[in-house]
């Protein structure tokens, strides 16, 4: 045995030739350095450019001129929309920062019956299209909403107007609701309860315990939300496409969008000067809130982590009343409208003067199923989160791998370069892509088509594939990467064999997450959308606005369908590899 | 397999030296172990070996292929090195089973599917896994993971092994066991090997020769023998064990040989060395002094009196801490003894002189 073994084997050992360390991988990972930077940071320039000419770029002539930014400052109705959108910004960050932290709180710290199965379903608006929960609200509670024609005609009693500024920052702090419950909860995770119980051993009750110690403590990641949830909220269409309309409401996105699809001259630049400022001010919001982000991870580090069991605070007699509340809740805020959106999608029109099996027509589904232009936004739409969802997780997976595991010169530009997408306001990266596509040569390939639309999508969410992909790669120990150098693999051979292997789980989770945004994701293509190339979130935007309703209630019921298979199919999938 | 030259390797971390001229050789199949305290240098000198950190400046070559030369803006890339590592995780592929892992390197070098499958098994025997071949990482020990590292760095016959700090995360039983077992395997396949621990024990147990780090420098090299007997410098006799530490005066004995002269050891210590200058301080091993009862008959020649402070059992011999005038030294005895006075007694020639 062992005479064989002092003998090397027949392998033809590499050559060992001098190079630097990083370069027989570096025109690879420069390659996907580069994909990743043009992609993010290209649109920019021509949106810039574009804001600055007296002409739109593919008319001769035109100069530099600062035109389209005093248009825009002396039109009344922009004014206007600003106002609304701050007022609307602040009414919907302080109901979904309150809202959120109360919710964590409960379903982390207390005994709230029932607090497991609620921790998941809070997350419902998260997943649920953001156009299906709007368009279900509209059908339950907006002007001629199911059950606010229940309260008005048949009770004759005073109702609300979803359509008011306070109504839709009640939709927007309940699609919001999520994201501050995440970054409560997980700041409540990060301090440990032995804070609380210090305090409850001093004699202090569950009251007491929560105002004097637990709501100071997450003061740094309420405030640091509290900024980003703003910066979101400037930032929203959907709300005032559908909710303000009938009010002749509009936030800025939406004055951005029918300035642009309604205006007298075709792609006015005052759009883009208006684009350019919205990116002015929601980039400094962000870069107040990395500030604010650096001075929570020192109070998180200095605080002592909890450890052992905890007792969870005691609500007492008020324990069931917040459990039914909650319950309630969550069926007012998302059940009934999803019932409501079922309703909406199967009947001739929304009445409670008659019963709904009598209004019951298949004319919504039919014409889904048979309009050329709906059947074809459902195919794009699948098509665009499918193959834009495979090839965004496929790039962006490379790049995390450059970015956090190779000896690349420019690495580190990687990561913000992947995180600030998600950050820019939709519709300005629409605008941005739609100058791309026009001023440069290889945009003209994909101008007009499906994949103009596809790159703007899965640009506008690789964020998200990143978020999901990169903390499982810092789980992954270094020493794997270096055993594979050692046993003589180069970078790619142990992206390829090893880290994307490994990774799996979290690409899957990835794509799933990427399917499910894409195929509701519409802010950037409302500027791109042509004949032939439309996608779900356009085409019911569009097809509500002409006033029919009912098919796109059907879409939407589309979307949730799609998205809840796709959930269960990927909860099945991911359960089967980590067993394996 | 060729020697390993390391010649004056420099290192800095922002602004603190971690490698500070590093010189050493290690010769075709002899294992030697770098020892030291966590930051002495010793990891980022195997690192440096590995490829996996660039020295500020030195070089590192292994036969002819030079591996790093900071002058001649050289440095090989790390899986172009050849080197077999085992490392303190042991980073095993969890997504691979044993004999994948172990195929890893081979099947990187193009070798064909049936030379892999009769080298993997070849190699599986020697490490006692072949039964564990088709088993997943997370379904095998820990001492079992690390025979696995150490199949597939040795799977392709490399230059040289590098082991990082393998034992630490074995319990102390099959430490022990593993260290046997793999100080055999080494000697039986003749790898050239750099070992890199903390753990004196290890170190001395397994090693052909040893190399003490502290601060970034070589403090001492030799055989085990050498480094433990001879420490020469004070860090290292500490470091590798207990020691009791004399300053005296040094004088000529009746007999011509050295003498170490101390307030408490008035008739001078014998050492069987020479050193210059007119003082100087000398390590004694625990296990070097001699200590018996004062009331003893004839116990008047057996040096100064002192007293026993305090005594640990500690199974195969007694621990005790004696206070001889002004100095405390930790003496080491198989008698068991009471409190209370006694004669301490240093032989000749158990005393070395350090720094």
């Amino acid at each position: 045995m062992t005479s064989t073994i002092e003998h090397p084997p027949d392998v033809a050992a590499p050559v060992a030739r001098p190079r630097a360390r990083w370069l027989p991988a570096s025109a690879g990972q420069a390659l996907v350095w580069f994909a990743v930077v043009a992609l993010v940071v290209g649109p920019f320039f021509p949106l810039v450019y574009s804001s600055l000419r007296s002409k739109p770029i593919y008319l001769p002539g035109g100069t530099f001129t600062l035109g389209a930014y005093r248009t825009l400052f002396a039109d009344p109705l922009f004014l206007q929309a600003v106002l609304n959108t701050v007022w609307f910004a602040v009414g919907t960050t302080v109901l979904a920062v309150a809202g959120g932290t109360a919710l964590a709180i409960l379903c982390t710290r207390t005994n709230l019956p029932g607090r497991r199965a609620y921790r998941l379903l809070l997350m419902a608006p998260i997943v649920i299209p953001p156009l299906g929960l709007i368009v279900g609200w509209l059908a339950i509670y907006g002007q001629g909403g199911y059950i606010t024609q229940l309260v008005s005609q048949n009770l004759q009693l005073p109702v609300w107007n979803l359509s008011s500024i306070p109504g839709m920052s009640l939709l927007g702090a309940v699609i919001i609701i999520p994201i501050v419950y995440l970054t409560v909860q997980a700041a409540l995770a990060g301090t440990g309860s032995s804070l609380e119980d210090a305090a409850r051993s001093a004699g202090a009750g569950p009251w007491r315990v929560i105002t004097r110690v637990t709501l100071p403590m997450l003061r740094p990641a309420i405030l640091n939300c509290t900024v980003l949830i703003f910066a979101l909220c400037l930032e929203i269409l959907g709300i005032p496409l559908f909710l303000g309309t009938p009010s002749n409401i509009d936030f800025y996105a939406s004055y951005l969008y029918r300035s642009w699809s309604s205006g007298a001259t075709p792609d006015p630049s005052f759009v883009s000067a208006g684009a350019v400022l919205l990116l002015v001010v929601v980039s400094g919001l962000l870069i107040l809130r990395a500030k604010l982000s650096g001075s929570e991870q020192r109070f998180i580090a200095v605080s002592a982590r909890g450890g052992g069991t905890y007792r969870p605070l005691d609500l007492g007699r008020w324990r069931w009343p917040a459990s039914v509340g909650l319950g309630a809740y969550i069926g007012i805020t998302c059940v009934i409208p999803l019932l409501g959106l079922v309703l909406m999608s199967g009947v001739k029109a929304l009445t409670t003067l008659e019963a709904p099996w009598h209004l019951f027509t298949a004319e919504n589904w039919q014409l889904v199923a048979t309009d050329p232009t709906m059947r074809r936004s459902i195919t794009n739409s699948l098509l665009i989160a499918g193959g834009g969802g495979a090839a965004t997780v496929l790039l962006v997976a490379l790049a995390t791998l450059v970015a956090h595991r190779s000896g690349f010169p420019l690495r580190r530009t990687l990561a913000p370069a992947l995180i600030y997408p998600r950050a820019v306001p939709g519709v300005i990266l629409g605008i941005g892509f739609f100058w791309t596509y026009l001023m440069f040569t290889p945009g003209a390939l994909v101008r007009n088509n499906l994949w103009g639309e596809l790159i703007a999508l899965c640009v506008r969410n690789l964020t998200l594939a990143y978020v999901v992909i990169y903390p499982s790669l810092a789980r992954i120990n270094a020493e794997f990467d270096r055993a594979a150098r050692s046993s003589g693999a180069g970078w790619w051979t142990i992206a390829r064999r090893i880290l994307l292997p490994v990774l799996r789980p979290a690409l899957l989770a990835a794509f799933v997450l990427m399917f499910i945004t894409l195929l509701s994701d519409y802010d950037p293509v409302v500027f791109l959308q042509k004949t032939g190339t439309e996608v779900l979130g356009v085409t019911m935007l569009q097809t509500w606005q002409k006033g029919i309703v009912g098919p796109v209630a059907a879409l939407a019921v589309v979307q949730v369908v799609i998205v809840a298979i796709m959930l269960l199919l990927g909860a099945r999938v991911l359960r089967r590899l980590r067993r394996a | 397999m060729p020697d390993i030259q390391v010649e004056h390797l420099s290192k800095s971390f922002s602004g603190t030296k971690v490698l500070d001229d590093v010189t050493f050789t290690v010769k075709d199949k002899e294992f030697v172990t770098l020892l030291g305290p966590s930051g002495c240098g010793k990891t980022t000198t195997l690192m440096s070996i590995a490829g996996f950190q660039t020295p500020d400046e030195g070089r590192i070559a292994c036969g002819d292929d030079t591996f790093v030369d900071r002058a001649a803006r050289v440095d090989l890339a790390a899986e172009r090195r050849n080197l077999g590592i085992v490392f303190q995780s042991y980073a095993v592929w969890p997504h691979m089973t044993v004999a994948q892992n172990v195929a890893f390197p081979l099947r990187v070098r193009k070798m064909g599917r049936p030379a892999v499958r009769a080298r993997v098994a070849e190699v599986l025997a020697l490490v006692e896994l072949s039964a564990l071949a088709d088993r997943y990482p997370h379904q095998l020990s820990g001492g079992q993971q690390q025979r696995v590292a150490l199949a597939r760095a040795i799977a392709y016959s490399p230059a040289v092994l590098l082991l990082d700090e393998p034992f630490s995360n074995l319990d102390a039983k099959l430490r022990e066991r593993a260290r046997d077992w793999l100080k055999e395997l080494q000697h039986t396949l003749g790898l050239t090997t750099v070992f890199v621990t903390h753990d004196q024990d290890e170190a001395i147990s397994m090693s052909d020769r040893i190399l003490v780090m502290n601060g970034g420098r070589i403090l001492r090299e030799g055989t085990p023998e050498e480094v433990y007997r001879q420490p020469r410098v004070r860090f290292v006799a500490e470091f590798l064990g207990q020691c009791n530490f004399l300053t005296g005066a040094i004088c000529t004995g009746p007999d011509g040989g050295v003498v170490l002269k101390t307030a408490e050891f008035g008739d001078g210590i014998a050492v069987l060395e020479h050193h210059a200058g007119p003082s100087g301080t000398i390590a004694v091993r625990p296990e070097d002094i001699e200590i018996s009862p004062a009331a003893e008959p004839g116990a008047a020649g057996n040096g100064p009196e002192g007293t026993v402070l305090g005594a640990t059992y500690l199974g195969d011999h007694f621990q005790y801490r004696v206070a001889v005038g002004m100095v405390r030294l930790s003496v080491r005895s198989q008698r068991p003894l009471a409190q209370g006075p006694v004669r301490v007694r240093i032989p000749p020639g158990v005393g070395t002189f350090v720094e």
